[in-house]
């Protein structure tokens, strides 16, 4: 077999890759370097425009076993409140910046698998796994420092003075000790399993050994404190 | 499975991003090899440095050698681009 050059016949591969390679003679500088931009566009905002609909509500509860978690969420104030601002799944659970947002929908795939595999599929099984599930979430906001709660929430603009005298002295002693919200906040949106305090103090343990980071000593920094505070003017 | 995860989805964030990108695209403006590696490289640092807010003790590790690795490799495929695809 030939070509009409004489030479041996090539492949539809071979000729696709040795076209693409080729100098484009038939078109100008100009012509590919728009076509190029244009189409990049076209691709890119494809792309963000895919990767968004799957932060949609929706998308989110479209698959069976997140019905549990959906009711629970909707008995929440980040549901239904006065002001009607939500913050919807993908608020909390994915993070905005993009190279974060990308490892994050690439994680998910695994919830794709225990889908399609029933893990949670009954909710005898779901309070099997519940706390695993609120164990991995905690642990991604404590590393974090709780980064999709600040998305929204922020200790510079809280007015202390319209909060309860509670929230207001809890937030305070959150600054003074540099907690984050999860510390705090850990079933802000969803059911607590039992043994949630011991599984967090357990979360929190861990991420500190692999840090390499020794545990803050919070009564330390309480006992300065008081001691600075009765100090003479 | 979640450590494999995490990290598949550090490496897919770096591609996505500065490093595989903007690495790329600078390994195209050379035909050497090793200026290539180095601009990948340093878009890897860079990245890591400017989305920790220049604090050196924000930067993860791993994200940090992902992030070169990841840039060095986009620059080289740049560069092998630019020596199959540049006639002059």
């Amino acid at each position: 077999m030939s070509d009409t050059n004489g030479g041996p016949k090539q492949g539809l591969l071979r000729r696709l890759w040795n076209g693409f390679w080729s100098p484009a003679s038939a078109f100008s500088l100009g012509f590919i370097l728009i076509s190029g931009f244009l189409g990049g566009i076209i691709f890119w905002g494809g792309f963000n425009w895919s990767l968004e609909l799957t932060n949609t509500e929706e998308f989110c509860v479209s698959c069976h076993t997140m019905e549990t978690n959906l009711g629970e969420y909707r008995e929440t104030i980040h549901y239904n409140n006065h002001s009607g601002v939500r913050a919807i799944c993908s608020d909390c659970h994915v993070p905005h910046e993009w190279q974060h947002k990308v490892k994050a929908k690439i994680i998910a795939v695994k919830d794709v698998y225990h889908e399609l595999v029933g893990t949670i599929s009954t909710p005898e099984k779901y309070e099997e796994h519940r706390l695993a599930m609120a164990a991995q979430v905690w642990k991604k906001m404590k590393a974090s420092d709780s980064r999709e709660c600040r998305n929204c929430h922020s200790f510079e603009y809280m007015d202390f003075t319209i909060q309860e005298t509670r929230a207001a002295s809890e937030h305070q002693r959150a600054i003074d000790n540099k907690m984050t919200c999860i510390d705090c906040h850990q079933g802000i949106a969803h059911a607590l399993p039992e043994g949630y305090l011991e599984q967090y103090r357990s979360v929190v343990e861990d991420l500190q050994a692999s840090n390499g980071k020794a545990t803050p000593h919070n009564a330390d920094v309480a006992a300065i404190q008081t001691y600075v505070g009765g100090l003479p003017k | 499975m979640l450590g494999f995860l995490d990290l598949l989805g550090t490496i897919g964030g770096n591609i996505l991003s500065f490093p595989g990108i903007l690495g790329l695209a600078l390994g195209m403006m050379t035909r050497n090899w090793m200026l290539a590696a180095v601009m990948g490289a340093v878009v890897g640092i860079m990245k890591s440095l400017i989305f920790a807010g220049f604090h050196f003790s924000s930067v993860d590790m791993i994200d940090l050698g992902v992030a070169i690795v990841i840039g060095v490799l986009a620059a080289s495929v740049g560069c092998a681009i630019r020596h199959k695809g540049a006639t002059a």
